[in-house]
């Protein structure tokens, strides 16, 4: 009987999601303009074997001004950091700034490893990672040493930090790939990953745990996985290398000793090529789902409802919502496509989360598709998501790797910058959706700055709850996942037609704020301890 | 007063593509005759026909088969599915309310205000959006307002609209340019709207604002003062009062749906339809104060106009306010998404106010201003306090505005729309001036406190003032 019923279950997904696939999608698709030469942008990632993976950037404001301003990784070149002069809903400007001489960089996260007034970076390298001190106006200074962190000498391609509860500084956690010095590398040689807690009373991560074993990871992401309030690591590894590894989730254990959850937990083995995490509440119940980037498909995990207690077990419904994105969407061929940084934000604000997926071949590997162009899956009102890529103008020949999902000019849609290995980076700007007479702004929108306060001042682990009407959306403020790119700043919300929404703040201490009345289309700043809402106003809009 | 029933089915004949349809078809043969918004100036034929229209769409008593109940959808200003079907297609409570605009809004001539027996019960619609009671814990329950001289009322919410946020932006420019905060009274047509403080970094300190929302945005409609423009207004009823559905809102473009409240009629209103409403209530003409024969009242109201100034009810029922445009544009420039925006239109569509005949009789200032004798000042104030709460009666704050606040209604035509209050629950105007607590407390003392005489002057000014068609 209740075989019967799985297998009626299953003939109604089935059925559903075909005609989820033939229903066409009717909402608005931003149109991007790719224009990052004109902006100011030249930049390629370059280099051997080892700079297959990675090719990441860093979104931060870096001079105060609350535009993003960005730091590419140019893998075997020069590492790049590019001040934002972009006029507010105008064209995007970028500025070429000065920071000290890196190669070897594969990916970058903003950090506030300190909690002064400026923003940090890490550096994820093939050997030493370095910190880059932010002194303000856009000036960085190496800072290893300063912040006691020993930046080993691994091939790091993935980063994560989170405030565990009652530190003052953050905990970092460095993803590894192959230990290219271990015997018969790189096969089945992977390198541990590294855990630093930061001393009580100092900016000091000169105390480093190995996460063993590793299994080659490419991205690492600290998650609320549960909705209980505390982070454990996730790490998405590479099966390409790996011998009989899997995904990874540690548990923190409250600050103690990490420990990582295993099939007694209800952790089911998973064994992907893992190239990218990114998280966001499909469901509403406050607890994330996961997009996983692989090499033919995309996995979308959601905590499995027949799952015992609390345990950690996942179902994939990536093909119940969609989302597979297992070979490319145009260009005709028929073999799977290579997924790499994911990314869920509203791309047309109509207040259902998207999806972006960067994909491109490894290098030159045959049986993945060569012309392989970013997805961008929109949500739609069914909670499924429709391809719609090539209609947005993302769909270029090039090999996509890391890439920063941000509002570069202020006029509250997101645009798209994506690095791509051994091709120019790619700057989209987001120029709305199309109409007769050109183009027309899409749904409305709101963006949401947050000031934790003296420690962790942007509040990373943050929760922002927006509610408009019986419609709840969640973020949480992270540094980690994608692949090899962070950003921070103002955290952007499609509205769609709701003219206002309700603000609640859960501070990563737990403290949770009244609900706050803002108007759509605006940017806010929410000052812990400050019911009131402040506005900002960019230069030329004010 | 057009007459426009059968007149419109011939007058339109020849432009619409209902032509098969019988004359006797139990719809409402003026809807989908403007697809699209009309563009740009509308020249005398053009507005006539826009205008008959308008006014049929508002006296049309929708049926099913124009679309009208919404058995899956509430009546939320957002697309919001019910749990389950309704039970009944029409409710006095939660709606559908109303075969018609005009079955509300018809004292006292078409596009007027409602008795009691009108009254509509307000919800946002989210949760127990199907309650079947008049108990305030599920609804506010609220008066119908006239409509006249509306198009004068938004476009001087918009030019205040635009004054703050031009003083918004000049602090800001001071503050950033002089790296020090600003501070700045936010003053328009003198009314104000307290201050702002301005600071370099481009954040904006807004907790010294008062009367107006944070975005400074005024929105003139509804007794709350929550809508910013008729078009909005016009979208929110259709839906809510007879579940008749825009398609800007409820469309597929946001909801996937043609058919979002599943009544098996697809998109039920179109562009131009909303266009058409906007129109024929901005033109409504405004109401205007009358002249009465008997020299006895002449000279009471005479006095009563003294006073009404003297006992401060003018410091917020403000006489006129001056205009410096007459051109009403559809869209509003302050609307947002699930409403047409102006920057998705390439030719507005505009309306010169100016031109019609009612508006020949506005007094214009010296400097050219028309001098809109609203009675009111656009602005929100709280109404109660500790001894006077008669008009505390609601449960629930309406989108951000608290419920002992209200828009400070505009008294033009109160002469000709008893009763009063936003619960329609005052018989008298005696009794409103007293129910007058919280930011009007000193105005009602002070009547209160006035010599019987002195009274009943206020009385016989606020009866001159009338909606024009009266008389």
């Amino acid at each position: 009987m209740q075989s019967m019923s799985k297998t009626a279950l299953a003939s109604a997904a089935l059925i559903a999601t075909t005609a989820a696939a033939d229903t066409p999608f009717t909402g608005d698709v931003p149109l991007y303009q790719e224009q990052a030469i004109e902006a100011g942008i030249d930049h390629h990632y370059t280099g051997g074997f080892e700079f297959f993976v990675g090719g990441g950037a860093a979104s931060f404001d870096c001079n105060d001004d609350r535009l993003p301003d960005l730091f590419l990784a140019g893998g075997q070149n020069s590492a790049k950091l590019y001040i934002n002069h972009s006029t507010t809903g105008g064209a995007l400007a970028f500025v070429a700034g000065e920071i000290p001489t890196l190669t070897d960089v594969t990916g970058a996260y903003p950090i506030n490893l300190d909690n002064d007034e400026h923003m940090d970076l890490i550096a994820l390298r093939l050997g030493e990672n370095i910190a880059l001190r932010g002194l303000g106006g856009c000036r960085f200074e190496t800072a290893n040493k300063h912040f006691a962190l020993d930046g080993g000498r691994d091939w790091t391609t993935g980063f994560s930090a989170i405030w565990e509860a009652g530190a003052q500084f953050p905990t970092l956690a460095f993803g590894n790939y192959i230990d290219r010095d271990a015997a018969g590398s790189p096969w089945g040689t992977c390198a541990d990953n590294q855990l630093i807690r930061p001393q009580s009373d100092a900016a000091d991560f000169s105390a480093s745990t190995p996460l063993s074993p590793g299994y080659c990871s490419l991205s690492t992401m600290f998650t609320d996985w549960n909705n209980r309030g505390a982070f454990d690591l996730r790490i998405t590894n590479d099966r390409q290398y790996h011998r009989g590894g899997q995904e990874q989730m540690w548990s923190l254990s409250g600050g103690g000793a990490p420990r990582l959850f295993t099939n007694r937990d209800g952790w089911q083995k998973l064994v992907i090529w893992g190239m990218g995490i990114a998280q966001t509440d499909l469901t509403g119940d406050g607890k994330p789902e996961y997009a996983l980037s692989s090499m033919g498909d995309t996995m979308l995990q959601s905590l499995d409802a027949e799952r015992d207690g609390d345990q950690p077990r996942y179902r994939d419904i990536a093909f119940d919502r969609g989302t597979t994105a297992h070979r490319p969407y145009t260009g005709g061929e028929v073999v799977p496509s290579t997924g790499w940084h994911t990314h869920f934000a509203d791309f047309n604000n109509d207040a259902r989360s998207d999806l972006f997926i960067a994909k491109g071949n490894v290098e030159a590997m045959p049986d993945f598709a060569k012309f392989d162009p970013d997805n961008l899956l929109l949500g739609d009102w069914r909670g499924q998501f429709s391809e719609q890529g090539a209609q947005a103008g993302i769909a270029l020949d090039r090999r996509g790797r890391g890439a920063v999902v941000t509002d570069f000019n202020a006029d509250g849609m997101l645009d798209l910058l994506v690095v791509n290995r051994d091709a120019p980076a790619s700057l989209f700007r987001n120029l709305g959706v199309e109409s007769a007479d050109g183009h027309a702004p899409m749904g409305n929108f709101l963006a949401i700055e947050l000031d934790n306060g003296a420690i962790n001042p942007q509040a990373v682990g943050a929760k922002i709850v927006v509610k408009t009407g019986n419609l709840t959306q969640t973020h949480t403020v992270q540094i980690g996942g994608g692949h090899a790119s962070g950003q921070i700043g103002f955290v952007h919300f499609g509205l769609g037609v709701a003219p206002r929404a309700r603000v609640q703040i859960k501070w990563p201490d737990g403290k949770t704020s009244q609900f706050m009345r803002v108007f759509a289309n605006n940017f806010i700043r929410i000052e812990r301890d400050n019911p009131e809402p402040k506005y900002w106003y960019p230069q030329a809009q004010n | 007063m057009r007459l426009v029933a059968a007149a419109l089915l011939a007058a339109l004949t020849p432009i619409v593509g209902w032509a098969e349809d019988t004359p006797w078809a139990e719809k409402t043969h003026a809807l989908g005759v403007f697809d699209s918004p009309p563009a740009g100036l509308q020249s005398g034929d053009q507005l006539d026909r826009l205008l008959d229209l308008g006014e049929a769409l508002f006296a049309a008593p929708f049926t099913t088969l124009d679309g009208a109940g919404r058995p899956r959808a509430t009546q939320a200003i957002l697309p919001t599915k019910t749990k389950r079907p309704l039970r009944s297609a029409f409710a006095r409570t939660s709606g559908p309310d109303a075969n018609s605009c005009a079955s509300c809004h018809n004292q006292p001539v078409l596009g007027g205000a409602g008795d009691f027996t009108m009254n509509v019960f307000v919800s946002e619609g989210f949760n127990n959006h199907d309650f079947d009671t008049t108990d305030p814990e599920f609804s506010n329950e609220r008066g119908t307002n006239h409509l006249f001289g509306a198009g004068l009322i938004e476009l001087l919410a918009r030019e205040i609209s635009f004054d703050l946020i031009e003083l918004r932006r000049d602090a800001l420019s001071q503050a950033r340019a002089s790296n020090a905060p600003i501070v700045t009274t936010l003053t328009s047509k003198g009314i104000s709207f307290g201050t702002l403080t301005a600071h370099p970094s481009g954040i904006v300190d807004l907790g010294d604002i008062s009367g107006v929302d944070a975005d400074l945005v005024v929105r003139p409609f509804t007794q709350k003062g929550v809508v910013e423009s008729l078009r909005q207004f016009s979208i929110n009823a259709m839906n809510h009062h007879h579940g008749m559905q825009a398609s800007e809102r409820f469309g597929a473009r946001w909801t996937g749906e043609a058919d979002f409240d599943e009544d098996g009629i697809n998109d039920e209103l179109s562009g131009g339809d909303i266009s058409a409403l906007v129109a024929w209530q901005a033109t409504l003409p405004a109401p205007r104060i009358w002249a009465p024969d008997s020299p006895q009242w002449q000279s009471a109201a005479a006095k009563g106009q003294t006073n009404f100034t003297a006992f401060g009810c003018a410091t917020c029922h403000k006489m006129a306010l001056p205009l410096n445009s007459m051109i009403f544009t559809d869209p509003s420039p302050f609307d947002g998404a699930g409403t047409l925006r102006a920057s998705e239109t390439a030719d507005p569509m505009q309306i010169d106010l100016a031109q019609l005949p009612w508006a020949q009789n506005l007094v214009r200032n010296a400097q050219g201003q028309v001098m809109v004798p609203l009675f009111g000042d656009l602005k929100r104030h709280k109404m109660t306090d500790a001894e006077v709460a008669t008009l505390g009666n609601e449960l629930f704050s309406q989108r951000f505005v608290g419920r002992d606040t209200f828009m400070t209604a505009e008294l033009w035509g109160v002469g000709s729309t008893a009763p009063y209050g936003h619960r329609n629950d005052l018989t008298t105007l005696d009794e409103i001036i007293r129910a007058h607590g919280g930011d009007a407390r000193a105005s009602r003392d002070a009547y209160i406190a006035a010599s019987k005489s002195n009274q009943q002057e206020i009385i016989a000014y606020l009866k001159t003032l009338r909606i024009s068609e009266v008389d």
